[in-house]
């Protein structure tokens, strides 16, 4: 397999800080309303406690990407070294096609330009022998990055409760689920 | 203030700025070039390759906002424009990172809601504001406090309210300032940790904590009314390295906290009941004789009387039915963490915010302390530390101007960052209780307060029973404020001065929790007209002289840089193991400290040895041993609890918009059970009211509270009102006088009920 970066979420670690999701905003001042990584909290019936089990998502650089196949300009391009998924917005037209089929909300409309936008896995910093600014940020190691032609985590999973299954665009994200202590509460 | 009086302001203070708006800004200032903004263009990976080093100027910063972190920080500036910012790689505690609030910082300084020049505002509260100069501002000043000079024949009458906005060293010129004036009155004491700072202080002699990150040689690790991964998300790491390592972590707090959620085992305690528990866990121990004999009789006194104590009064029984925690579950963490070497407890600022806190921490110390725990890397009862706080404090001692007269015969002010010793005078400043601020302004009189000069601080979002602040705000003559935002405290001052951001300014940081320091430089110049606290100083003592020549002692030039400079000594290279303060700029320093404090077992307290039996504590009014000291009798239906957010530090950083786009306003928290006996269904309006006040706010219900309470966080939102201070008095705690100069604040012996509206 070529080398796929990927973004690996240990849920098990994710505290749901938001620190990942703030230093995106600090390398790239986006327009106000506009977010490239945001923190999802979990819903009650995947992880039984209100605000307390996170998903920290951004683009997913799929190997098969739905955005880059819609675009009638080809503002996006796959990159071969590291399978990032970039979009050019300086050919971008703002028809809105790639916002409306990603099924993970990851392109999003920037109303000052009028142009799409989203996650650009960092690649300058990648290039550049950086970590992406959200990966470097994370405090507790919960925001990894991993290359999926080498990575064999046996806890990891694709497809995780509440994160939408789109097998034909194989997602380049892997996930490791929340767990619970044990849990003595007082009677009333 | 209305919605329109809020645009007032806003349009009187610059109108909002987009990002867009800020570049075209940038542009015309020459400042622009390449904006992070600009990697959202189509560059090819050759061409649009962006160098991070030797394009950008590096500076070095820190954040000064009074977290447990003090994260180390990196700037990138360009063309005089910050870019952006990372965590100092070199900190092993904060390995390159920062937190939600910290990456917040790059646009702070460039908010459109700064503050941007000196305003005067025509009639308190009526947010109607005018732009003045300096000059006006510091002349408008300056003859208010000859005028209550020559009426008082004192200065007694301006008094400084100062706390945690900044722990920037140079800072100490606001108290420096006061004191060049003569001698003055100061709200003195701290709100968070008093009652556990002297209860630390009677076992062992001064608060001292291992290093966090020794944290991972733990083999047990009981996380007591502390919420890491929200407060202090960097020691995180430790706890988790721990835990891969086989250390269990056992999280106790009235809340399932987010530390909770990442625990092997979450207790639920009542509130205030954490002695009790601690209590009961130790008769354990002692029945089982899983105490460390050697230790006890080695190292402390008094502990024959604890555990006669211990076995007349106490048992896991009485423990059980006080804290809530079954009888079976206290048996075996006792005897998990007795077993366990070594073990460590993190006590954190909540469980001490009580009527009963200090005598609270002192029960967990002696649990600590009876399994042998305390002087051991892996070990301790982890509070907080200042021994790496000795600077010189040179802001802060200036002389008094000739024949300055101030208050007779009293005691001179303390604070727990006060560092500039005891002195001996005819005279003394006027100590006012800090947490009694609205009861201090209201009743002090002889002279009265009348003029309040503000720094560091958000008196309105952050000091207790705030209708009755808003009462004693009435009283001053002159309110000033020196601030970077409309604060709720700033709408109600007469006068606000605009100060630096730490891009903007020099000084050091050094942290209550790790063993690193940090400087921090200027990096960008003052946006607008922006002064540091030091530069306010000497340009109030300019004006001063000017009016009436030797009423102010302060320089009437300074230079932020050199102050800085001037505030280390010998003892903190040595320490820090540098030779200039020059090499911080290659990157934060960690102190050369052992890892485990106590290591020497050569004990702070007066028979030099660990007290569980603590005369001076008796002295001091409480009790000799650590007893169980009763809770505050509720006198609301509901206990509230108003903790921190992860998105802000007190009412810091909350009000940011980039912080807006994840945290757009308050919540309150219920449990189904509480909301369903009221009524009250997820998302509705509440609210939360008792004898205090009320406050209104949406609901959600979640069962990570205890059925018999109502949460809601410390915030300030810029365009919401919301203020959890209206429903919470300023009942004292029972320790913190001894070190801090007055007790804290029972913050969490709150009550209140809720309704639907
Ligand atoms: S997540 Fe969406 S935007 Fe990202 S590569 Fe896949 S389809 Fe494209
Ligand atoms: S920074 Fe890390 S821990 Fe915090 S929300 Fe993001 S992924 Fe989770
Ligand atoms: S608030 Fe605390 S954790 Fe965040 S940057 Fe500042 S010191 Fe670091």
């Amino acid at each position: 397999m070529k080398k796929q970066l990927a973004f690996y979420i240990d849920a098990k670690r994710c505290i749901g800080c938001f620190t990942c999701a703030m230093a995106c905003k600090n390398q790239y001042h986006q327009e106000s309303g506009v977010i490239w990584r945001d923190v999802y909290e979990l819903k009650e019936e995947i992880y039984p406690h209100r605000e307390r089990a996170f998903y920290s998502l951004a683009c997913n650089h799929c190997e098969n990407p739905t955005c880059l196949n819609v675009c009638p300009v080809v503002a996006y391009y796959k990159r071969e070294a590291d399978g990032v998924v970039v979009h050019e917005q300086d050919k971008c037209i703002g028809c809105g096609n790639c916002i409306r089929s990603c099924p993970y909300g990851a392109p999003r409309y920037n109303p000052v330009l009028k142009r799409a936008e989203k996650c650009s896995f960092c690649w300058q910093r990648l290039d550049d022998d950086r970590k992406p600014a959200c990966v470097l940020s994370c405090p507790t190691e919960a925001l990894q990055i991993v290359d999926l032609a080498e990575f064999d985590e046996a806890n990891a999973v694709q497809y995780p409760a509440g994160f939408p299954r789109y097998p034909s665009l194989n997602p380049s994200v892997r996930f490791r689920l929340p767990a619970m202590p044990k849990m003595i509460r007082r009677k009333l | 203030m209305d919605k329109r009086d809020a645009e007032s302001v806003k349009q009187a203070i610059g109108c909002p700025m987009s990002r867009r708006k800020f570049l075209r800004c940038l542009a015309a200032a020459g400042a622009l070039a390449a904006m992070p903004g600009g990697l959202l263009r189509s560059f090819d990976a050759k061409a649009g390759k962006i160098i991070y080093e030797g394009d950008y100027e590096i500076y070095r910063n820190a954040c000064p906002r009074n977290c447990y972190d003090t994260c180390s920080i990196k700037s990138y500036v360009k063309d005089g424009v910050l870019q952006f910012i990372e965590g100092a790689k070199e900190s092993t505690f904060t390995d390159g990172g920062l937190c939600v609030k910290g990456y917040a910082y790059t646009r702070r300084p460039y908010s459109p809601d700064r503050i941007k020049y000196p305003m005067i505002q025509d009639g308190r509260g009526s947010g109607n504001w005018r732009r003045i100069s300096w000059d006006e501002a510091m002349d408008m000043i300056a003859k208010k406090l000859v005028e209550i000079n020559d009426k008082d024949d004192s200065m007694l009458g301006l008094g400084l309210t100062k706390y945690s906005g900044n722990f920037g060293i140079t800072n100490y010129a606001v108290e420096g300032m006061m004191t060049s004036l003569g001698y003055t009155t100061r709200l003195v004491g701290t709100p968070c940790w008093p009652a556990g700072i002297d209860a630390q202080n009677y076992d062992l002699g001064d608060m001292w904590c291992n290093d966090p990150e020794d944290m991972v040689n733990s083999r047990y690790i009981i996380l007591w009314g502390a919420n890491p991964a929200w407060n202090s998300v960097h020691t995180m790491k430790y706890i988790y390295a721990a835990q891969d390592r086989g250390a269990k972590v056992v999280c106790i707090d009235p809340v399932f906290t987010q530390t909770a959620a990442k625990a092997d085992v979450y207790w639920q305690v009542d509130t205030s009941m954490d002695g009790a528990l601690a209590l009961g866990m130790a008769r354990h121990i002692l029945d089982k004789g899983l105490f460390d004999k050697a230790w006890v009789e080695e190292n402390s006194v008094g502990f024959n009387e604890f555990a006669d104590y211990l076995r007349n009064e106490i048992t896991v029984q009485w423990a059980s039915e006080k804290s809530g925690i079954p009888q079976q579950q206290i048996v075996e963490v006792a005897e998990e963490f007795a077993a366990a070497k070594p073990a460590t407890i993190w006590i954190g600022y909540g469980l001490q915010r009580h009527v009963n806190g200090g005598a609270t921490v002192r029960s967990i110390d002696a649990l600590a302390a009876m399994t042998g725990n305390v002087g051991k890397t892996g070990g301790g009862a982890r509070y907080g530390h200042m021994r790496t706080w000795g600077f010189n404090y040179h802001a802060l001692l200036q002389k008094r101007p000739e024949g300055a007269k101030g208050f007779l015969g009293g005691k001179g002010p303390k604070g727990d960052f006060d560092f500039s010793g005891d002195e001996e005078a005819e005279y003394t400043d006027r100590a006012l209780n800090i947490n009694k601020t609205a009861e201090m302004l209201l009743t002090a009189d002889d002279p009265p307060i009348r003029v309040l000069w503000i720094s560091c601080k958000n008196v309105l979002s952050q000091d207790f029973d705030r209708p009755r602040m808003l009462e004693a705000f009435k009283k001053p003559e002159l309110i000033v404020s020196v601030e970077q935002f409309f604060t709720q405290t700033v709408e109600l001052s007469d006068i606000v001065l605009p100060v630096t951001t730490l891009f903007e300014e020099s000084t050091i940081n050094a942290s209550y929790w790790h063993y690193w320091l940090s400087v921090n430089e200027q990096g960008i110049k003052p946006m607008y007209e922006a002064k540091s606290n030091t530069e306010i100083a000497a340009a109030l003592s300019a004006r001063m002289n000017k009016l009436k020549p030797g009423s102010c002692t302060f320089p009437t030039e300074v230079d932020t840089r050199q102050w800085m400079i001037k505030e280390f000594n010998q003892d903190i290279y040595d320490l820090f193991g540098i030779d200039s303060w020059q090499d911080l700029k290659k990157g934060p320093a960690k102190a050369k400290m052992h890892p485990a404090s106590w290591h020497d077992l050569e004990f702070g307290t007066p028979s030099k040895k660990y007290e569980f039996r603590s005369d001076l504590c008796a002295q001091h009014g409480h009790q000799a041993l650590p007893k169980f000291k009763a809770a505050r009798k509720p006198y609301d239906k509901l206990r509230l609890l108003t903790p921190h957010t992860k998105f802000g530090i007190h009412s810091q950083f909350i009000n940011i918009d980039w912080m807006e786009e994840f945290n757009k306003k308050p919540y309150c928290y219920l449990h189904p059970t509480a909301a369903s006996e009221r009524g009250i269904t997820d998302g509705d309006q509440v609210r939360v009211f008792n004898k205090v006040g009320e406050v209104e706010l949406e609901v959600k219900l979640t069962q990570n509270v205890p059925a018999d309470v109502v949460m809601m966080y410390e915030a300030w939102f810029r365009n919401n009102a919301y203020n959890c201070q209206n429903v919470v008095d300023d009942t004292s705690s029972d320790m913190g006088k001894y070190k801090t100069g007055a007790p804290g604040v029972a913050i969490h012996d709150q009550f209140a009920d809720v309704e639907k509206v």
